[in-house]
């Protein structure tokens, strides 16, 4: 006699958690359990009644009616539901009603809370907080991932021990020969063991042979001085990110006295990873006209294919497109200036929004403006006119299309100075109205990619500063953040949203992805906090006592999870040579994903509770 | 009306056999005919065979308990019989049961006397029950030659009653019944599967009966 039920156990193996089960686990649950069926309308669990079971749906559709609101659930092929009420002893509170003929599973109570007991993922799955199942769901996503970037640091693959080096006062010709001798490509420049610059072939080229200087000169004349330095212990990812947006191939690694100890090339990378946004960072860097510039920032979107390809985790993916975004923002800029001559006053092109962030992925349109130095004189006005005209149609050429809010240089009250953006950021403080802060929130993460980086400091400190004086400015945009549209729960085809929506997709951006940034730009500026990533902002709060620190981790760790749905969309949309969106259609996941998801939602919708509580009502 | 008393009239010449499963079997407590199904005790039962023959061999046999309540997995049963015959070609590609495996099963009285300790007081579940029916009777015949009175509703006959002017071939499989209630579909000829399949599709169909349908009445169907 066979001990299983063979329909059974194959359909308990490929629905989560129960295929986390031992083999002969899953063969002894398929003989625990109870078969029922229900008609399309049939009640299967009414509010006040007392469970003893789990169940799971075979086939069909039901609907939880959650008590007291008219909110509903659907759940489909492969999801349980009633452990609430077995995790509460039995006393159902919300009613279930079958929505299609329905096949059930029924995994008695005393089963249920046996495999709790000696099982870490079903455990882990039916904890009664979904913030636990959440960080399980992420530890098991992250083993799974096949990249290299998890935990490597740059000392694992560069070439350590000291790079080959010379004093600033050796002569161009000497220092030639000694690479030659060496076989290298970059040479360090070192005076009492301490780094000076670098010196490559292409400056040998640039520098020395094309601008006829001559070979007894002393290198230190032609090097690149002050180069960007990593410590050996930073990660891989960081390399990247600087190597792509800096649009360079070495970088000299430094021990914590500053002296030299090694030198990691974008080669030691591709090989350890096989990735080519180091190289799309160079030809971003390096193109000689807007067309060039164009053709290479169009390659954006295949690297991040082809990372999110390799299990590039969510957040180094981001970091590494947004280091690219970075870069072509920078080299727009630069030949914009080539075209028109240099500024006539120091200026800032600064962006706003994800790429500020250092969060976006492919398919953003841009959102920036100049910052333009006091000292400019009206006559001036027009050379950033053409300036900022310039920039926003080269990026828009690169895919950065033109900004539907008009957020963009090309824009005139996009291209402020000091002074007049001081007075837009004080209107919106100083008088807050639910409309213009509608428009508002994304000025509130800004960063300089290119020019006068000291303006955007000044600007973005006061900005901080006057925000976290100003409680009534806080609680408007805490009430700009609970407008979002959180999802309550996922149908089969729809995410509802108060039973009214003929919406057939999830946006994973606006009702999952804002709410997020909202939360920790609303929370970040409430409290004075400069930092701009949503992350750092996070854990800025929580490390400031603003914020539970498990809070914290749940909503980094629900932006991840949602951030990795969307990363694998797109790079599914940029495989295909379309445009990248956000809409993800419910279908198109797993059951185990559309679990996750939802704890995603009532980690956000929590966050937003929190909000709605502290700082929603400063006005009152 | 008829059926109970032959029903009756059958258990009661049961008793007098010697054989104890017999016996037990006729003692039980058996459900009146004028009941209400959906108080019965019901057991799904499926054979596999050596061909659709008069003179077929049993070669695997499953059952599972139920009520309207539901089904209970832990009374699951399924057993491969012994068989020393050689098998019809064209039966082994669809049960997929070898002569190996057939020489390999329980002796059929153990599976008899299993089955008749389930069955007792229990009423039969089949898609086909006549065929079921037959085979049971058959083997009991054989092994005590005895006449085993047997109660039994068919599932596809009651398709046909709710369903009764479909067209095409197949429209009455078992498959192409459970998709009519929106049941999932298993793989067939496994006995236990299709025991399983035939139970659920049962529970489908009460659903759709009234609530109050007698036990007789459904029973009456079955050719």
């Amino acid at each position: 006699m066979s001990s299983e039920i063979a329909q059974v156990v194959a359909f308990l193996r490929e629905t989560p958690p129960f295929g986390a089960l031992e083999e002969r686990a899953i063969a002894a649950l398929s003989r625990t359990i109870t078969v029922r069926y229900a008609r399309a309308g049939d009640r299967i669990l009414q509010a006040g009644q007392h469970n003893d079971w789990l169940f799971v749906v075979r086939s069909g559709a039901v609907e939880l009616r959650l008590a007291g609101e008219e909110l509903t659930a659907r759940l489909t092929q492969g999801a349980s539901f009633a452990y609430p009420s077995l995790l509460r002893g039995g006393e159902v509170r919300n009613e279930t009603i079958a929505l299609e003929d329905t096949l059930l599973y029924l995994v008695p109570a005393a089963e249920f809370h046996r495999l709790r007991e000696t099982s870490p993922p079903f455990r882990a799955f039916f904890s009664d907080d979904e913030q636990r199942r959440l960080r399980h769901a992420l530890e098991q996503r992250a083993q799974g991932r096949a990249g290299g970037f998890d935990g490597a640091s740059v000392g694992d693959v560069a070439h350590l021990g000291a790079p080959v080096s010379c004093l600033p006062e050796t002569s161009i010709g000497d220092a030639a020969r000694l690479m030659r001798q060496h076989k290298v490509s970059t040479l360090t420049i070192c005076a009492d063991g301490k780094l000076l610059g670098i010196f490559t072939d292409k400056d040998l080229r640039n520098r020395v042979v094309a601008a006829d200087v001559p070979g007894t000169e002393p290198v230190g004349a032609v090097m690149t001085g002050n180069p960007r330095t990593l410590p050996a212990s930073a990660s891989l990812a960081e390399a990247v990110a600087l190597m792509a947006s800096g649009g360079f191939r070495h970088i000299p690694l430094v021990d914590e006295a500053g002296r030299l100890s090694g030198m990691l090339s974008a080669t030691d990378i591709l090989a350890h990873l096989g990735n080519n946004a180091i190289d799309i960072g160079l030809s971003i860097a390096r193109a000689q006209d807007a067309e060039a510039l164009a053709a290479a920032a169009r390659r954006i979107p295949e690297s991040f294919a082809a990372m999110a390809r390799s299990g590039t985790q969510p957040a180094q993916l981001a970091r590494f497109t947004s280091a690219l975004g970075e870069a072509a923002h920078r080299r727009a800029a630069q030949l914009a200036e080539r075209e028109l001559g240099p500024p006539p006053v120091p200026y800032a092109l600064v962006v706003f929004g994800s790429l500020a962030r250092e969060e976006q992925l492919i398919g953003s349109d841009q959102d920036n403006g100049l910052l333009i130095d006091d000292a400019l004189e009206p006559e001036e006005g027009a050379y950033f006119e053409a300036l900022g005209g310039r920039i926003s149609d080269i990026l828009d050429a690169c895919g950065f299309v033109y900004c539907k809010g008009g957020i963009m240089a090309k824009n005139a009250d996009q291209r402020l100075t000091l002074a007049q953006w001081r007075a837009r950021y004080a209107r919106w403080i100083d008088n807050p109205d639910e409309d213009a802060i509608l428009r508002a929130t994304i000025f509130f993460d800004m960063r300089c990619v290119h020019g006068e980086a000291a303006l955007v400091h000044r600007l973005h400190e006061e900005t901080v500063s006057a925000a976290a004086a100003n409680r009534i400015f806080v609680s408007y945009i805490a009430r700009d953040a609970l407008r979002s549209k959180v999802p309550l729960g996922i149908f089969r085809n729809l995410v509802l949203d108060r039973s009214e929506s003929g919406e057939k997709v999830f946006d994973a951006k606006a009702q999952a992805v804002v709410p997020v940034v909202d939360i920790a730009r609303t929370l970040a500026l409430g409290h004075g906090i400069a930092a701009v990533g949503t992350v750092a902002r996070l854990r800025a709060l929580s490390e400031l006592g603003h914020m539970a620190g498990e809070d914290s981790e749940s909503l980094i760790d629900a932006l991840a999870f949602v951030n990795e749905l969307r990363i694998v969309h797109q790079a599914g949309l940029a495989g295909a040579g379309q445009r990248a969106d956000n809409a993800i259609a419910p279908d198109s996941l797993s059951p185990l994903e559309r679990e996750h998801l939802k704890d995603c939602f009532s980690v956000i919708r929590r966050g937003l509770d929190s909000l709605r509580r502290n700082l929603a009502g400063g006005i009152a | 009306m008829l059926q109970g008393w032959r029903f009756r009239r059958g258990l009661e010449r049961l008793a007098q056999c010697d054989v104890p499963a017999l016996r037990n079997y006729a003692r039980a407590d058996w459900p009146e005919r004028a009941a209400p199904a959906r108080q019965a005790r019901f057991i799904a039962l499926d054979f596999e065979l050596d061909g659709l023959k008069d003179n077929a061999h049993l070669l695997q046999a499953g059952w599972v308990p139920f009520t309207v309540e539901g089904i209970d997995l832990g009374g699951a049963r399924t057993f491969d019989i012994r068989s020393g015959k050689r098998l019809d070609d064209a039966a082994v590609t669809i049960h997929g049961i070898g002569e190996q495996r057939a020489r390999e099963g329980a002796p059929l009285a153990d599976v008899v006397a299993a089955l008749l300790g389930d069955l007792a007081g229990a009423v039969i579940v089949a898609h086909g029950a006549s065929i079921e029916r037959g085979a049971l009777q058959g083997a009991v015949r054989k092994l005590h030659g005895a006449a085993l009175p047997v109660r039994a509703v068919c599932t596809l006959a009651i398709e046909r009653h709710l369903s009764p002017r479909l067209t095409g071939t197949g429209s009455y499989r078992l498959g192409a019944a459970r998709n009519r209630h929106g049941l999932p579909d298993y793989d067939a000829h496994d006995a236990l599967t299709d025991a399983l399949a035939a139970a659920e599709l049962f529970l489908a169909q009460l659903r759709r009966l009234p609530a109050d349908q007698r036990l007789g009445t459904l029973e009456a169907m079955t050719p």
